[in-house]
């Protein structure tokens, strides 16, 4: 069985009838780990022992007659900035390596592991969350599955690779101004930040606290909606998760685009990208029927303000760290945090106070569309070590610049499926499906079409298995 | 309306931040900072009611 093609519900289907065990496929995907990891650098610590103890318990459930949860023995990984029993959380700074092992699972790791996945380690990401391409100074570049000399994105890179590779079935990761659909969109997978306050983030390394959220990363849109549905729940521990039970998406996934009205982000979102992100969101706009462009006002003072509220909220809690070891900190970011913890604090709440505004702009567009489409990144993946990009007949820097259409949107704190298209330069481009809050059904409804109607980029295999 | 002096914010930020930098770090976090203010500028110059709060997380 070549465990990457196969669907979530398969695999389960397919240990629960004692077809493969839950250790053999943690072992396989342990051995494909050890083989594949040094080329791609995904993993930065692999959790062995515990993916074979939690498989071990699957198949003693199902050796007992009892029913397996959702998750039975899928294999998965996080990034590492969740904290794992046992192990201390890096959140990609050599800054924490010493710090003491995590006492408890995060929040999200322990709804997954009730649900019975098996947890392989802990995934590569840029420094603190703080950055596009997970070029990270400590820990090295996480490659990119489909081109090797390419960046992965980030900040969530290890978790794009991972899945994008074949290696697990799904992973968790965060994105706070486009930490998921960046990466998602580089390495060619799916990948849903659901809205700002749905999922719970207790247990998470923080980077932004007004805009970080967490999500996961998948090869197929049923295994998404389903690995969604299982971190749904209510945590008293979160002070930012909305007040709102959970809302099963798999179910409704073929319900497909029944009622679905559809419409593309024009001005901003359309100038800045170069033409094979253009050309994709035009296949995904006539497959979806969506005929109209819409306009999202001052998107662009939206990327600003959200730029403000991370390098403000990104670099204060470092303030004491950077005053009396700043050798210990990742060069990229170092000066970069220190200059967010000594701007104007006019400037910080000028920019909350602007996201407000936004939003009361933003949100009427869904009276009349229930979907909206745009690129996830102005162009593929760049090579590693890219200094600049251009688009739209401007250089610009690469590693701020590649998140520069999704950082209005998780600004709005909306819900977001990061589908992955091809380009005719062979490297995938991820575009962005937009929906009004706590929508997250529509997104996926959408996703699943274009997967289904084969709009969606094949995806790879590393491990051959 | 002249620039602000950047160098002399950082100067005393410094200060007050009880900071110790070299030259090398202080002119990296005037590029930072510089790009920060030029974001700032067309975001501060944008008039919002007064009565505006800040977002919170949606309940709707």
């Amino acid at each position: 069985m070549k465990l990457s093609d196969v669907s979530i519900q398969a695999l389960r289907l397919a240990i629960h009838s004692g077809e493969i065990s839950a250790r053999e496929v943690a072992e396989t995907t342990l051995q494909a780990i050890e083989q594949h990891n040094p080329q791609l650098n995904a993993w930065t610590e692999v959790t062995g022992q515990r993916m074979l103890k939690e498989a071990e318990s699957i198949d003693a459930k199902r050796q007992r007659g009892e029913d397996l949860p959702p998750l039975a023995g899928i294999p998965y990984a996080v990034k590492n900035l969740f904290d794992v029993a046992g192990y201390s959380t890096l959140a990609g700074a050599s800054l924490f390596s010493q710090r003491p092992a995590a006492r408890a699972d995060a929040f999200a790791i322990d709804r997954l592991r009730q649900a019975g996945a098996t947890l392989s380690g802990m995934l590569n990401m840029d420094a603190y969350a703080y950055g596009f391409t997970t070029e990270n100074s400590h820990y090295g570049a996480t490659r990119n599955p489909r081109d090797l000399s390419r960046v992965a994105g980030g900040s969530s890179g290890g978790s794009a690779a991972a899945v994008a590779a074949g290696l697990v079935h799904f992973s968790l990761g965060t994105d706070t101004n486009g930490s998921i659909r960046v990466p998602a969109s580089l390495c060619g997978t799916f990948g849903l930040k659901p809205t700002f306050g749905r999922l719970s983030r207790s247990g998470s390394h923080p980077f932004v606290a007004s805009l970080d959220h967490i999500g996961p990363f998948a090869r197929r849109v049923d295994d998404l909606a389903l690995v969604y549905d299982q971190l749904q729940a209510a945590d008293s521990a979160d002070a930012f998760q909305a007040s709102r039970p959970a809302a099963a998406t798999l179910p409704g996934l073929s319900r497909g685009l029944e009622g679905l009205r559809c419409g593309v982000l024009g001005g901003f979102f359309s100038e800045w990208c170069d033409e094979e992100a253009r050309a994709a969101v035009a296949v995904v706009a006539a497959a979806l029927n969506a005929q109209d462009e819409v306009m999202m006002p001052e998107a662009e003072l939206a990327r600003s303000a959200a730029f403000i509220m991370t390098a403000a909220e990104g670099g204060t809690p470092y303030l004491p760290a950077l005053r009396q070891m700043p050798e210990q900190f990742e060069p990229n970011s170092r000066e970069r945090l220190l200059a967010g913890a000594m701007m104007p604090a006019a400037w910080y709440l000028q920019a909350q106070r602007f996201r407000r505004h936004f939003q009361q702009q933003v949100l009427p567009l869904f009276s009349k569309f229930d979907l909206l489409i745009a690129p996830a990144t102005p162009c593929s993946a760049i090579t590693i070590g890219q200094q600049t990009i251009t688009i739209n007949g401007e250089e610009l820097p690469a590693k701020a610049s590649m998140g520069m259409l999704t950082q209005p949107i998780s600004f709005l704190g909306l819900p977001v499926c990061t589908v992955p298209l091809a380009t005719r330069s062979g490297l995938p481009i991820g575009l962005q499906l937009i929906a009004r809050p706590f929508n997250e059904a529509a997104v996926l409804r959408a996703a699943w079409v274009l997967e289904q109607q084969g709009f969606t980029v094949a995806q790879i295999n590393m491990a051959g298995a | 309306m002249n620039s602000p002096d950047w160098t002399h914010y950082i100067a005393h930020m410094e200060q007050i931040l009880q900071l110790e930098l070299d030259d090398a770090r202080r002119a990296e976090l005037l590029i930072q900072l510089t790009r920060i203010a030029q974001m700032a500028e067309p975001l501060m110059a944008y008039p919002l009611d007064d009565r505006l709060d800040v977002a919170g997380v949606y309940q709707a």
